[in-house]
Formats: C-alpha cells, sequence, structure tokens
C-alpha cells in the first residue's frame, strides 16, 4: 500500500532515480531509437495543423483525435529523451566527452528540447530537437569510427536524419 | 536529511528490485559499515545504488558491490569518495512482497 502511494507521487513528482546498474555487455545502443520519436513529434504537430485547419464542426470526433495526436507527441518526446540519456549514460565514457567536448552541452539542449516540445506547439522546436539529436548521433558514431551520412527519411515529415554510412 | 529515491536496475537483485523505493538518511559524518546500502552521484552512471564491500582505513573511500553478478560496481570503477555519497538506506520500500 505504501509502494503504491509513493508509486502515485512518483508519477506526479518523479523521484529521483538510483540506478542499481547492471551492464549487461550487449554492445546494442544506436541514437535511430531517439530519432524516429523526435520526428514523430514533428509529425503530429503537422497532424495537430492540418486537423485544426480543417473545416467542419469541432466535435467529439474532433477532440479525441486531436488528444490521441497530443498523447503520441508527449510519449514520443518523453522516448527520444529517454533514449539520449540512456546511450548517454550507459555508452558515453570520459574519454569520448574528451573527444568531445560540445557533448555535455548538446545532451542538455536535447533534454531542454525534449520538454520544450511536450509543453509546446512550436514546430521549429521540434525540428531543432531532431537536429540536435543528430548531431548526437554524428557524435555517437564517430565515437565508433565509423562515417555518417544524411538522408530524408522516407515518410512524412521527411525531414534529415543522419545514419551510420556503412 | 531524508530523500525518497527510485530504484531502476537489476544489479542488487533480489534484495532491491527494479520500482523499489529507499528512504535515504544524509547526515554529516555518517557512520557507514560494510553491507551498508548507500546512494552515491558517479560521473559517467549517474546517481547510484548499491552496497558497501569495505572501507578504505587510510582514505575513508568506500568499495561498492552490486549481488549481480554483471553489476557495474567498484570492480569496474574504482572505490566511491565520500564526497560523492549522498546518503544511507535506512528503509526499504518493496513493490513486491
Amino acid at each position: 500500500m505504501l509502494h503504491k502511494l509513493l508509486q502515485s507521487l512518483d508519477n506526479l513528482f518523479v523521484f529521483e532515480q538510483a540506478k542499481a546498474h547492471c551492464d549487461i555487455p550487449c554492445g546494442i545502443y544506436d541514437p535511430i531509437t531517439a530519432q524516429i520519436p523526435a520526428l514523430t513529434v514533428v509529425r503530429m504537430l503537422d497532424l495537430m495543423n492540418d486537423l485544426e485547419n480543417k473545416a467542419g464542426e469541432k466535435g467529439q470526433e474532433y477532440h479525441n483525435t486531436f488528444t490521441r495526436y497530443v498523447m503520441v507527441k508527449e510519449e514520443h518526446a518523453e522516448k527520444a529523451k529517454h533514449e539520449i540519456r540512456v546511450i548517454w549514460g550507459d555508452y558515453i565514457k570520459a574519454q569520448h566527452i574528451e573527444q568531445h567536448p560540445e557533448l555535455p552541452a548538446l545532451v542538455h539542449k536535447i533534454l531542454q528540447l525534449g520538454s520544450k516540445v511536450r509543453q509546446t506547439i512550436d514546430r521549429q522546436a521540434a525540428v531543432e530537437f531532431v537536429e540536435t539529436i543528430n548531431q548526437f548521433a554524428e557524435i555517437f558514431w564517430a565515437t565508433k569510427n565509423l562515417k555518417t551520412k544524411r538522408a530524408k527519411a522516407p515518410y512524412a515529415p521527411a525531414l534529415e536524419l543522419v545514419y551510420p554510412d556503412l | 536529511m531524508c530523500r525518497i529515491i527510485k530504484v531502476t536496475g537489476e544489479s542488487l537483485t533480489p534484495l532491491f528490485e527494479e520500482g523499489d523505493f529507499v528512504l535515504v538518511l544524509k547526515i554529516p559524518f555518517l557512520s557507514l559499515n560494510s553491507g551498508d546500502t548507500i546512494v552515491f552521484r558517479h560521473d559517467t552512471y549517474g546517481t547510484m545504488i548499491k552496497q558497501i564491500e569495505d572501507i578504505s582505513p587510510r582514505n575513508g573511500t568506500v568499495r561498492v558491490i552490486g549481488t549481480h553478478p554483471r553489476s557495474q560496481d567498484s570492480r569496474s570503477f574504482g572505490p566511491v569518495a565520500r564526497k560523492d555519497i549522498i546518503g544511507k538506506v535506512i528503509w526499504h520500500i518493496k513493490q513486491k512482497h
């Protein structure tokens, strides 16, 4: 019962977390797990905009669809932040930061943008969210001595994503 | 002095499970002993929770260990300085009974 109470409070206020970290060395890290959710945020904003500009009554159907877009935007912004935190906490080591001293500020910026795109409907911020995660991806692949390439995502909103050039 | 912290990860299973909460007490000159569970900050891994394996009588640094064989702990990142210790776990609120 006490745990349930604390869990409810955690849902509201989010307690600090302590990792009983267990690094099962699967070694599978890929920033695409953050890039795609960030892209989804832009997509949801576009869908929200389309829906808003559509003619017709804004009844229950409208509100239901709009709410669903907002929920997906929320979920994917948080997912992108989570994936960045995982790579930052579990993969990035001190020597990577020495090689890429801009990395801590970049991660901080990503996390702040992730919050901003949840709080607002600022498309420019969402595009910047995608771009900063792209920059993170470029650094990530550089730590593995892999070149990267930029290509438009083959789906709306067709923004550029960074991929390893294999 | 006291703070509630949520446990993530599995390196202290079965003692502490993912999703458990702990009450952590921080008082200056808190006495620590082998076997105590502490929460501390690590530059790379952030806030961590581990058990004390032993304490250096020379400089007071603490070696920490998890119960899982693949735990990331002092075996991989060395001892923890006193200044990085957030506090000692004084109450454990388990998710499952």
